[in-house]
């Protein structure tokens, strides 16, 4: 048993009054966010804050076939069957897994437990990409994916990624990013604006934002450095509802004819709620 | 009596009332149909034929005391009438809930005890309102409760409570790293050692695993702590999952969560025999003392272990999300990208082949 700096015998301490497990019921209503504080709350909270059924909670519904849906099956088997819901949570938060033939990532934003996607880059619509004199495929060891798309060199810049919004947690500020880093030998992104556009299902015009990707000293820059070393650009936002909205579809094109484009690798797009980290 | 009176009587007389006693002994009836709306009485009155008279009122749980048996009765006196509409209820709800943090921790307490479950939704909920939101310090204000976390505590992984000795181990490892840390700050040496300690925890974990067939499938978990310290006759290969905690203070308790979780991957490990956990153990500490995390402050001058205290947290901090991370590397299972590979040769000794990428 831990030593406590004073023996508790306050009357108004409702860790005397309500069983640890009526504080686990209690916290399971909050948010995983507040899960995480509680547990700098007392010793009581701390334990309280632990029980798997409190990440059971939060994770998703349909987390179980996500999963098996993982494209290595023996990863998918250990994460089911070896790991407890709380481990299981925290899992998926940090590691991202590959499903859907290795073409996307699924993880959780850990403040919420809303579900994330990544778009793998063999999953976007990429206009020539196919052609070996435009596009290069490759493995690098520092993507979650197979492969990625290397520019070599085009005119006609045309990016796009469709999520279907039923996959998606409901009532939820969605933003998608286009994961990307340049070659040492980039050309192009610093003479001429991409567009970025993001729209919802068939009737929403949705909005094109004009940056550039690669801006000189003095122009703004809006791509900001990821975790995983990665660079990242917002693409634009959307709010799923309640998943019936059919596709979001999220694009980066430059398509002026007059301007060659290279260096640019794309990893994916990634699709997370709003404000998650 | 008139006949009028008796018509109004016998109604009255036919209603029957249950008996209930609370732990203070005191004893009152109720009507029976609002009683018997907590399962707990029905249970009490159905199986066990208690209730029916004083002698044999049936004894409260003794979280249910008179002033919260006297809420509950009300809002089963409200509840069990079937009439009433969805608004009506919810209206009821909304102005029962208005009660100070304290009663309504009572009243949740008291209905748990009687399985009375929409009476606790109806609490928790309003206490999972009252908790959304708020820091730590708020957290304890409103509840009343006491800042007894020690600060290593605050600071320290958590402990897995099937005290696996994965963990055990793990945990050593830290406070050995806290110690090198302590010791480098001393020679004012930090960047680069930083690296060496990041390194030679690879290297340690590499040693840490030794298995059948070097082959990273097929791992299962063992959930049973006896599993681990079951000795010498276990053939099949077990493995532990460790969940690392770490807690940062909270900078001002808004929208920040300032507790990341980790998981570290499982571990695959060389089986049963305890004598076989004990080789590990020396493995791993280069040096022959066996560090106790009670052991780390002996040698620091009192002068230094503010500042040093300090670092070191933020270390540990640093260590404890940086170290499941380089696990997952090494032991990644399904991922084509940085395959490691060990084999046992004859004589018992870890030959490892990793791709080299180290930060």
């Amino acid at each position: 048993m831990r030593n406590r700096k004073a023996i508790n015998t306050n009357n108004e301490d409702i860790t005397n009054i309500l069983p640890e497990e009526c504080i686990s019921y209690i916290l399971s209503l909050t948010s995983p966010a507040d899960v995480c504080r509680s547990k700098l709350v007392s010793p009581v909270f701390r334990s309280a804050a632990d029980s798997d059924t409190i990440w059971g909670k939060f994770l998703p519904s349909d987390y179980y076939d996500i999963i098996s849906n993982a494209s290595s099956s023996s990863s998918s088997k250990l994460l089911t069957s070896s790991m407890s819901k709380t481990q299981l949570y925290f899992h998926l938060c940090k590691n991202p897994i590959i499903i859907d033939n290795g073409t996307m990532s699924f993880g959780l934003d850990k403040a919420t437990g809303k579900k994330c996607y990544m778009l793998g880059a063999r999953r976007l619509s990429i206009s020539w990409a196919n052609t070996p004199r435009y596009w290069r495929w490759k493995r690098v060891p520092e993507s979650r994916f197979s492969e990625v798309a290397e520019l070599k060199e085009v005119w006609w810049l045309d990016v796009k990624g469709t999520i279907e919004t039923k996959i998606l947690s409901p009532n939820t500020p969605y933003v998608a990013y286009l994961v990307y880093k340049f070659s040492s030998s980039r050309y192009g992104f610093e003479k001429k604006p991409v567009d970025l556009h993001v729209e919802l299902g068939e009737s929403d015009a949705g909005r094109t934002f004009r940056i550039f990707l690669d801006p000189s000293a003095n122009i703004p820059q809006f791509s900001r450095e990821r975790e995983d070393g990665w660079m990242e650009v917002k693409l634009g936002e959307f709010f799923n509802e309640h998943g019936d909205d059919g596709k979001a579809t999220c694009s980066l094109r430059e398509v002026d004819n007059y301007t060659p484009k290279k260096g640019l690798i794309i990893e994916g797009i990634d699709i997370r709620p709003k404000d998650s980290r | 009596m008139s006949e009028v009176d008796m018509a109004v009587i016998k109604p009255e007389m036919m209603k029957s009332y249950i008996w209930l006693q609370t732990a203070d002994g005191s004893i009152q009836q109720v009507e029976q149909e609002v009683a018997m709306f907590c399962p707990m009485i029905c249970h009490e009155v159905i199986q066990k034929g208690m209730g029916s008279s004083k002698n044999y009122a049936i004894s409260l749980p003794q979280r249910v005391n008179p002033a919260m048996l006297s809420l509950i009765l009300d809002y089963c006196r409200f509840h069990q009438v079937p009439g009433r509409s969805n608004k009506e209820r919810k209206s009821f709800d909304e102005k029962f809930i208005r009660m100070d943090t304290k009663r309504l921790c009572e009243l949740t307490s008291a209905a748990d005890s009687l399985q009375l479950k929409p009476l606790v939704d109806l609490t928790s909920r309003a206490l999972a309102r009252i908790i959304e939101g708020k820091s730590p310090e708020e957290i304890r204000e409103i509840f009343h409760l006491p800042d007894d976390l020690t600060e290593e505590e605050k600071l320290e992984p958590l402990k897995n409570t099937t005290d696996d000795p994965r963990i055990r181990l793990l945990n050593r490892l830290y406070a050995k790293k806290r110690k090198e840390l302590k010791e480098r700050q001393k020679l004012k040496n930090i960047e680069v050692e930083e690296e060496r300690v990041d390194d030679r925890s690879v290297d340690d974990l590499l040693s840490f695993i030794n298995g059948d067939n070097g082959d990273s499938k097929g791992i299962k978990n063992s959930k049973s702590k006896k599993k681990n310290r079951r000795r010498k006759d276990q053939q099949k290969n077990t493995s532990a999952n460790e969940a690392i905690k770490n807690h940062n203070k909270e900078p001002n308790g808004l929208n920040q969560v300032c507790c990341s979780a980790e998981v570290g991957q499982t571990v695959r490990a060389g089986v049963g025999a305890t004598s076989n956990l004990h080789d590990v153990e020396d493995d791993i500490f280069d040096n022959k003392n066996e560090l106790d995390d009670g052991d780390i402050d002996d040698e620091i001058d009192p002068a230094l272990k503010e500042k040093i205290d300090r670092e070191v947290e933020d270390f540990a901090r640093r260590l404890n999300s940086d170290w499941p991370e380089r696990m997952q590397e090494i032991l990644s299972f399904g991922h084509e990208r940085k395959p490691v590979h060990f084999s046992l040769n004859g004589n018992d000794s870890l030959r490892r082949y990793a791709n080299s990428e180290q930060r």
